[in-house]
């Protein structure tokens, strides 16, 4: 993978897989927990980005 | 001291204190077969293919396998717990990279201390490098947060 996004994106698929499993039973809730872990984790790398963007190096 | 609490509406057969600490072991030598022991195996399976892709994405991507250095004996230690928690893994990751399953920076009288740190630094010039370091430190703290889950379920604190 050679793209920073592309590892932000699958990243934060496997955290929030694993934990969506690890702490839900119920196959919906899940889903339900996976998709809302992965999309904070993506959009508030964003957002930190886009506020950090300002301020380089 | 809190007793476990028994789930409820389930029919509650005590682990052997035996059949645990292999659940333990095993989960530590192979991610998610811990789970398989206590009967949990497609979810062992399933976190048994996300550790381990996550491992293999980090060495892919040239995360950094550390070394304890006493100079920085803290941070350096946390370092490696989060790498040997994959298990065994890691130590033939370390046999390719470093020629050894090499867990110490060596003291800088020693000659293997050069080409040990060049091996080191090499693999963190990579551009991805840091990335690598997260998938490969991740995969071994959810190997151990998985440990604690086998505890668990053994305890029957859990499903």
């Amino acid at each position: 993978m050679r793209g920073h996004f592309a590892n932000l994106v699958v990243y934060s698929g496997i955290i929030a897989a694993f934990f969506s499993v690890l702490t839900r039973r119920d196959r919906r809730e899940q889903l339900r927990f996976g998709g809302l872990v992965w999309l904070s984790m993506v959009l508030g790398v964003l957002l930190l980005a886009y506020l950090m963007f300002p301020f380089p190096r | 001291m809190t007793e476990p609490r028994p789930l409820a509406g389930r029919a509650v057969a005590d682990v052997s204190l035996g059949r645990t600490v292999l659940a333990l072991v095993a989960g530590w030598l192979v991610p998610g077969a811990g789970h398989a022991i206590l009967g949990r195996v497609p979810r062992g399976a399933f976190f048994f293919l996300l550790i381990m892709g996550s491992f293999g994405l980090g060495l892919a991507e040239e995360g950094r396998l550390a070394l304890y250095s006493p100079r920085d004996g803290f941070l350096t230690g946390l370092q490696l717990v989060a790498n040997v928690g994959v298990g065994p893994a890691d130590a033939f990751a370390r046999m390719s990279v470093y020629g050894e399953a090499a867990y110490r920076l060596p003291d800088q009288s020693d000659p293997s201390h050069a080409p040990r740190i060049e091996k080191f630094r090499e693999r963190q010039r990579s551009a991805l490098s840091a990335y690598g370091t997260a998938f490969l430190w991740s995969a071994g703290l959810m190997n151990l947060l998985l440990l604690m889950d086998v505890w668990d379920i053994a305890k029957r604190r859990k499903d």
